[in-house]
């Protein structure tokens, strides 16, 4: 009864109990929005920035070449030529050296030029459905390229030459897909993986480019291309070479050794990505400070709510008195009305925190390819619900105090 | 009649106060000596100022009174710690208050189960045959506030009898009344209350109800 009453003292009052829940759960929306934002942006650039130990390419913004070469977010750097890292490939620290080469792409997902290694050593990836690609032009669809374009095993289409905008499709050169690759939940679920050959095959250019400059896909000339010269592999380029080591001493040795050269440049995915999530997590500090400034606003507005309502309810409050209510069970029901208002504010903070959280990772994955989810969960969410909770009771107490004072005799007198 | 008091030489009584009195600034208001038996009916007049209600709220418990004390069943009720003052109001005192109030989130319903629950004594059957009584029981889920002045005041001596108490104090219970509903409402609480062997105090200064009540106190004349 006591639950139906506090229940009911909140739903009679929509507009100022309404105003108090908007409040709390706009807060707990930013909180939970940042918080999931971040715990996935870390546990996706974690997780893949650790399969690498170092990135090797070209020189220039060592940030934008992990971003490129690991998460397959950012632009290339340029480009290296495979016989000056040739000694990585034999180097007694390095576990594996797997060479990538990206220029195109397949309806806004990157084609790689790459070896098999790459799916089987960094990605501990394999094949759903078909083979690895073994010829030139044969392609390994990653699961959702094959899921989202509908391609299946004999299926071929033609690479378009950069990223984003794409000027001209290479419609000399059909790729064929050969095989899918089992889901993983990882960035190379998005990938188009064929072999460096398709990618020299593709891009002959006079200097044997394997891969070019995304951003300036446009000034490529595209007439200029001899489709039929034969490339040879010690000319060639590549985009980056990803580097697995196999001794703890590797990183003390191999950067230096790659940074003395004049056209290299190792970048250590884990470094890099530390150093981003440092430079964003003041901007998050921020927003978290600013929810927590909305939550304070909230808090004051369950007090200044519920005290109106004691201001209205006086004489309620009294006639409860009069009927033998006890003030403690008068201060429970105020409680129970901050307790309500703290329950409802928390659950639709949080159910809107995951929606848009949910619509934000649909427009992240068409945008980056990356898949952020809304039905991903924190402990901390928990905690914030019962903190919320908590609360909404604790400003509850001030109104309750208003009402265990109220002389019942005066109120009723000047009303009776 | 202090010492008789005192060793219980009169009959056993409902309501006995001894000595009461209220102080609200320079002015000091005492009261006569009241003595009511079981299932007794009382009328309290007297002209505005002259302390009714204030009389009403000590002899509910709810106002405690500068000297004396107030025995209800034998109890005293200003002895007691406020927490069993209000169980004990709860269980044993009814009120009917010149305007009613209710809570105005609740149903018609509700807001008697609620007096009920106040007291721990839901009993939805009493509160059916109470409501057929007034004729009031197809507002049985009405909002509080869709209800006239009329039937609030019918509603509100149903809400002082659900939990079949000992007494009702009623303050004013027609002031505001025209005759016809003057009439309706103390024939309904005097009937209401006999048929359930319950006490009743009104306190007024209508007249208009004056020759219903034999049992009479005039505060004017203290």
């Amino acid at each position: 009864m006591i639950f139906k009453l506090a229940w009911r003292n909140i739903i009679t009052r929509p507009l100022s109990s309404g105003l108090s829940v908007v409040l709390l759960s706009s807060s707990i929306m930013v909180i939970v929005l940042s918080m999931l934002t971040m715990k996935q942006m870390r546990s996706k650039f974690n997780e893949n920035a650790n399969k690498i130990d170092l990135v090797v390419g070209a020189k220039g913004s060592r940030l934008q070449s992990v971003l490129c070469n690991v998460f397959h977010i950012d632009y290339p750097n340029g480009n290296i030529k495979l016989k000056e890292v040739d000694f990585l490939f034999k180097h007694p620290f390095v576990k594996s050296a797997i060479p990538i080469s990206l220029g195109d792409s397949y309806k806004k997902h990157r084609i790689i030029g790459t070896n098999p290694n790459f799916i089987t050593e960094i990605y501990n990836g394999s094949i759903l459905k078909g083979n690895f690609f073994n010829k030139s032009l044969e392609v390994v669809i990653g699961a959702n390229v094959a899921a989202k374009l509908k391609l299946d095993i004999g299926d071929s289409f033609y690479g378009s030459h950069g990223i984003e905008e794409s000027t001209h499709d290479h419609e000399d050169f059909p790729y064929r897909v050969v095989g899918i690759l089992s889901p993983t939940g990882e960035i190379i679920d998005q990938l188009i993986l064929t072999s460096l050959e398709s990618v020299w095959q593709v891009h002959p250019h006079n200097d044997k480019k394997g891969s070019f400059d995304l951003k300036t896909a446009e000034e490529h000339d595209h007439h200029s291309h001899d489709h039929k010269t034969e490339v040879s592999e010690n000319n060639s380029e590549v985009t980056a070479v990803l580097v697995n080591y196999n001794s703890p001493r590797a990183k003390f040795s191999i950067p230096g050794i790659v940074n003395q050269k004049n056209a290299l440049m190792g970048a250590e995915p884990a470094i890099e990505i530390k150093q981003l999530l440092d430079l964003i997590e003041p901007a998050v500090n921020v927003i978290y400070v600013l929810s927590l400034f909305i939550f304070g606003i909230s808090l004051f507005s369950i007090v200044v709510t519920l005290l109106n309502s004691m201001k209205d309810r006086k004489y309620e409050i009294s006639m409860m008195r009069v009927g033998g209510a006890s003030v403690r069970l008068i201060f429970i029901s105020i409680i129970l009305e901050g307790f309500f208002i703290g329950l409802i504010g928390s659950i639709s903070g949080l159910i809107l925190g995951h929606s848009i959280m949910g619509i934000m990772a649909r427009f992240l994955n068409i945008k980056y390819n990356y898949q952020f989810s809304g039905l991903v969960f924190d402990s901390l969410e928990l905690v914030l619900l019962f903190l919320t909770i908590l609360i909404g009771m604790t400003a509850a107490i001030f109104p309750a105090i208003a009402a265990y004072r109220l002389d019942i005799s005066k109120t009723l007198k000047n009303k009776t | 009649m202090e010492l008789a008091y005192i060793i219980g030489l009169n009959q056993k009584k409902l309501i006995r106060t001894n000595n009461i009195s209220v102080k609200y600034g320079e002015i000091d208001i005492k009261f006569p000596n009241i003595n009511l038996d079981y299932g007794g009916q009382m009328l309290i007049m007297g002209k505005s100022g002259s302390g009714k209600t204030s009389l009403l709220n000590i002899l509910g418990g709810l106002l405690s009174p500068q000297t004396g004390n107030v025995l209800v069943n034998d109890t005293d009720l200003f002895s007691m710690s406020n927490n069993k003052r209000d169980n004990f109001r709860g269980q044993q005192i009814g009120f009917v208050f010149q305007t009613p109030h209710f809570i105005k989130s609740l149903s018609v319903n509700d807001n008697l189960k609620f007096s009920q629950y106040m007291s721990s004594k839901v009993n939805q059957p009493k509160i059916d045959m109470l409501l057929k009584k007034v004729e009031l029981n197809h507002l049985k889920k009405s909002s509080i506030q869709n209800l006239s002045e009329g039937e609030k005041q019918r509603i509100s001596i149903i809400r002082a009898l659900v939990n079949q108490p000992s007494i009702i104090f009623a303050d004013e219970p027609t002031s505001a009344l025209d005759d016809n509903s003057c009439n309706n409402v103390v024939d309904l609480l005097t009937n209401l209350s006999q048929e359930n062997n319950t006490t009743l105090v009104i306190v007024t200064h209508d007249k208009r109800i004056k020759d219903k009540f034999p049992n009479q106190i005039n505060l004017n004349d203290f």
